[in-house]
């Protein structure tokens, strides 16, 4: 058996012809020849023998060129994969008969890849990854996530101002939370108002609730507000925040192994990223209106206030887009755009709070 | 350059011949190579991604050319599965640990903050020591002094003069990463113009405020066309990612030299536009499937637009010492994302 190829010594970058020769009970020999057109006369081609116990050959990759290396650094190099495969034969090391270079060939095999890929990934993303984010969050200790509530100062900070409503106001409302968060303690409560944003309120990991000046003055009544007082216990209740941070760094990790590496994570990897951390965040504020809406039954507020809420909320932001039309009038839901959001379409959540029973 | 004085000097030895790079993979074929690695990875529970990392490496590497001959990819898939396991493991460690105690984390993050140079030139003799082009491995050496000056001294001067030094901070990243590197025994060298750099970043200020003043001079002058700002805000963005990708790259290639051979590259923005659109329609579209054969499509542009002008033989380089570099400094470098 003749494979044609090159040599290299390995210890300067020039390449030489050579021919790997193997015959049935003698070595393995490699014979390296001159340049061609250089001087015939000058030498003798050299003749290597190699001992295949030192011999290492790359396993098959694509149609790439085939490495053999043997005694230390020297490397024979050849385009001819089929004979360097059926050198491996006949030689009986047998090892790296290539399952791999099988598996990447065969089109069935990369048809199966494919699917079972594509299901083991959504069903990773789809259920794996929120119950595993779900089941760490309970784990965590509480001075955990109790920690990471001093985001708030950084918020102040940054974004919000303080509250202009008056302490009277603010007394009220407390006054009206009180009885409620009492059943609570467990997850430390605690109202704060700040303006410096539109109507908005949320949870933060700490316990904190802020509601905005905003959203404050925008409900009419204030079983409205305990409507979202019960929403954002649901996402402290149900430890969203941290899930959600959990959440983010496993999709992050999944894509590092999917497409191994960190520099693939730009514009390509990052819009179905983005994608999927709004779709999860969106169920988070389903489960938090289930909360608030089982919540307000039992304490004997009609849920009604949650749809009310949500009305005026919707009225707050049509107000707030005045002049830019068409936007509100496909008010039942399904639109692109809610692949774009982190919360349901506001319509939806009115429905489902009527509809609860 | 060593000489090597035993070889006949041939006539063209002196001649400047112009070397293209060239990538010959096929797109599908890296698929296929590609889907695998991700099924075994899963079916594994994520150990076979030092395996998958190397046969990837090994595709890029093995298709690539320089005068016929091709690049490889050396990493043992053990070596890097063993230096992902610790790196994992001291991340896992520095969670808990900023969790029991938020005071010890701080003094870990500072610690880490001094580190990462150290890591960065660890990472980069790793990656150069795993490269070889016609049986001469590269090397990297980089001091701890030069790397931190890189890595944190010259981009603060650069944030501080609100952006004035900042082509200087890129430019100084570009020679540590050049200068320092080796093909064999021979040093790379890079030599650039300051004011090459400083010219892209102007030309991007100027579009910057080009765009804007257009944009917002549109929404004034004709509130009708008002719906185009943001699709017209968008497309300025990409021009200035594909501009800076297209200069950067041509400016990077053509200063670095090796002995007496220049580099060269000629990317064009048509040219980097069309990849990167093409790219990444696909890629939607197809759920990520067209991923691997995107990277493919990149290589082959890259390659086909960048070139060595050599200056006689590239038959006398000859092989470094052999060194021992550890796995470490790579992985930590994964773990922790020191983007380069």
């Amino acid at each position: 058996m003749i494979i044609q190829g090159n040599y290299l010594d390995g210890k300067t970058s020039r390449g030489r012809r050579a021919q790997l020769l193997y015959r049935e009970s003698s070595e393995l020999q490699i014979v390296v020849f001159d340049e061609e057109g250089y001087s015939s006369e000058e030498s003798d081609p050299k003749s290597i023998a190699v001992d295949f116990h030192n011999l290492e050959i790359e396993s098959r990759l694509g149609n790439t060129p085939r490495e053999i290396s043997f005694a230390g650094n020297q490397l024979f190099i050849t385009p001819d994969n089929d004979a360097v495969d059926a050198l491996i034969l006949e030689l009986g090391t047998g090892e790296s008969v290539s399952w791999l270079h099988k598996l990447e060939s065969s089109l069935p095999t990369i048809a199966a890849s494919v699917i079972i890929t594509l299901a083991v990934l959504a069903a990773t993303v789809v259920y794996g990854v929120p119950k595993a984010a779900e089941v760490i969050a309970f784990k965590l200790p509480e001075f955990v996530s109790s920690k990471l509530g001093s985001s708030l100062d950084v918020l102040d900070n940054t974004i919000f101002d303080p509250s202009a409503l008056t302490e009277s106001r603010q007394q009220e409302i407390r006054t009206l939370f009180a009885p409620h968060l009492e059943r609570f303690e467990d997850l430390n409560p605690k109202v704060e108002f700040r303006s410096g944003m539109k109507a908005n309120a949320f949870a933060m990991p700490g316990g904190e609730i802020v509601l905005t000046d905003d959203f404050v003055e925008l409900v009419k009544d204030d079983e409205e507000l305990l409507a979202i007082l019960y929403h954002e216990l649901g996402h402290l209740k149900h430890r969203h925040i941290t899930r959600r941070a959990l959440q983010g760094s496993m999709i992050t990790l999944i894509v590092v192994l999917v497409t191994g590496d960190l520099d693939t994570i730009d514009l390509l990897t990052g819009l179905p990223t983005l994608i999927l951390d709004l779709s999860y965040s969106r169920d988070f504020e389903r489960e938090a209106d289930q909360f608030a809406l089982e919540h307000m039954r039992a304490a004997g507020i009609p849920t009604e206030n949650f749809a009310l809420a949500m009305e005026h909320l919707q009225e707050y932001y049509a107000e707030d887009k005045e002049g830019e039309s068409s936007e509100n009038s496909d008010s039942d839901g399904e639109s692109w755009t809610d692949y774009f959001s982190s919360h349901p379409a506001t319509q939806e959540r009115i429905d489902s709070a009527r509809d609860f029973r | 350059m060593e000489e090597n004085s035993s070889d006949d000097q041939r006539a063209t030895a002196n001649q400047t011949v112009e070397h293209r790079f060239e990538f010959r993979g096929d797109g599908f074929e890296y698929f296929k190579i590609w889907i695998v690695n991700i099924l075994l990875t899963i079916v594994t529970l994520g150990i076979y991604s030092a395996w998958a990392t190397v046969r990837n490496n090994r595709y890029f590497y093995s298709n690539l050319y320089l005068d016929n001959n091709n690049f490889r990819y050396l990493a043992e898939p053990l070596t890097i599965l063993k230096g992902r396991i610790i790196a994992v493991l001291a991340f896992v460690a520095y969670s808990i640990a900023a969790q029991l105690m938020p005071i010890f984390s701080l003094v870990l993050l500072l610690l880490l903050l001094v580190a990462i140079p150290f890591f960065v030139n660890q990472s980069l003799a790793f990656k150069n020591r795993m490269s070889a082009y016609r049986n001469i491995q590269f090397r990297f050496h980089g001091s701890y002094g030069e790397a931190f000056m890189v890595m944190y001294i010259w981009p603060i001067l650069g944030v501080l003069t609100l952006g004035v030094l900042y082509p200087l901070a890129i430019k100084k990243m570009h020679e540590y990463r050049v200068r320092n590197s080796a093909y064999g025994t021979t040093q790379f060298s890079y030599e650039a113009n300051i004011w090459d750099y400083g010219k892209i970043f102007l030309v991007i200020l100027g579009i910057g405020v080009i765009g804007f003043a257009v944009t917002v001079g549109i929404s004034y002058l004709m509130p009708a066309a008002a719906i185009i700002s943001p699709a017209l805000m968008v497309f300025i963005y990409l021009a200035i990612i594909v501009f800076f990708m297209v200069k950067i790259n041509n400016l990077f290639y053509c200063s670095a030299g090796l002995a007496n051979h220049r580099f060269g590259a000629h990317l064009t923005m048509p040219g980097m536009a069309s990849v990167l659109l093409i790219n990444m329609v696909l890629t939607i579209v197809t759920l990520g499937l067209y991923l691997p054969a995107a990277k493919v499509r990149m290589a082959k542009y890259m390659a086909d637009n960048i070139n060595l002008n050599a200056s006689g033989s590239l038959d006398n380089f000859a092989a470094a010492e052999q060194e021992n570099v550890s796995v470490l400094g790579e992985e930590f470098g994964q773990v922790f994302d020191f983007g380069l």
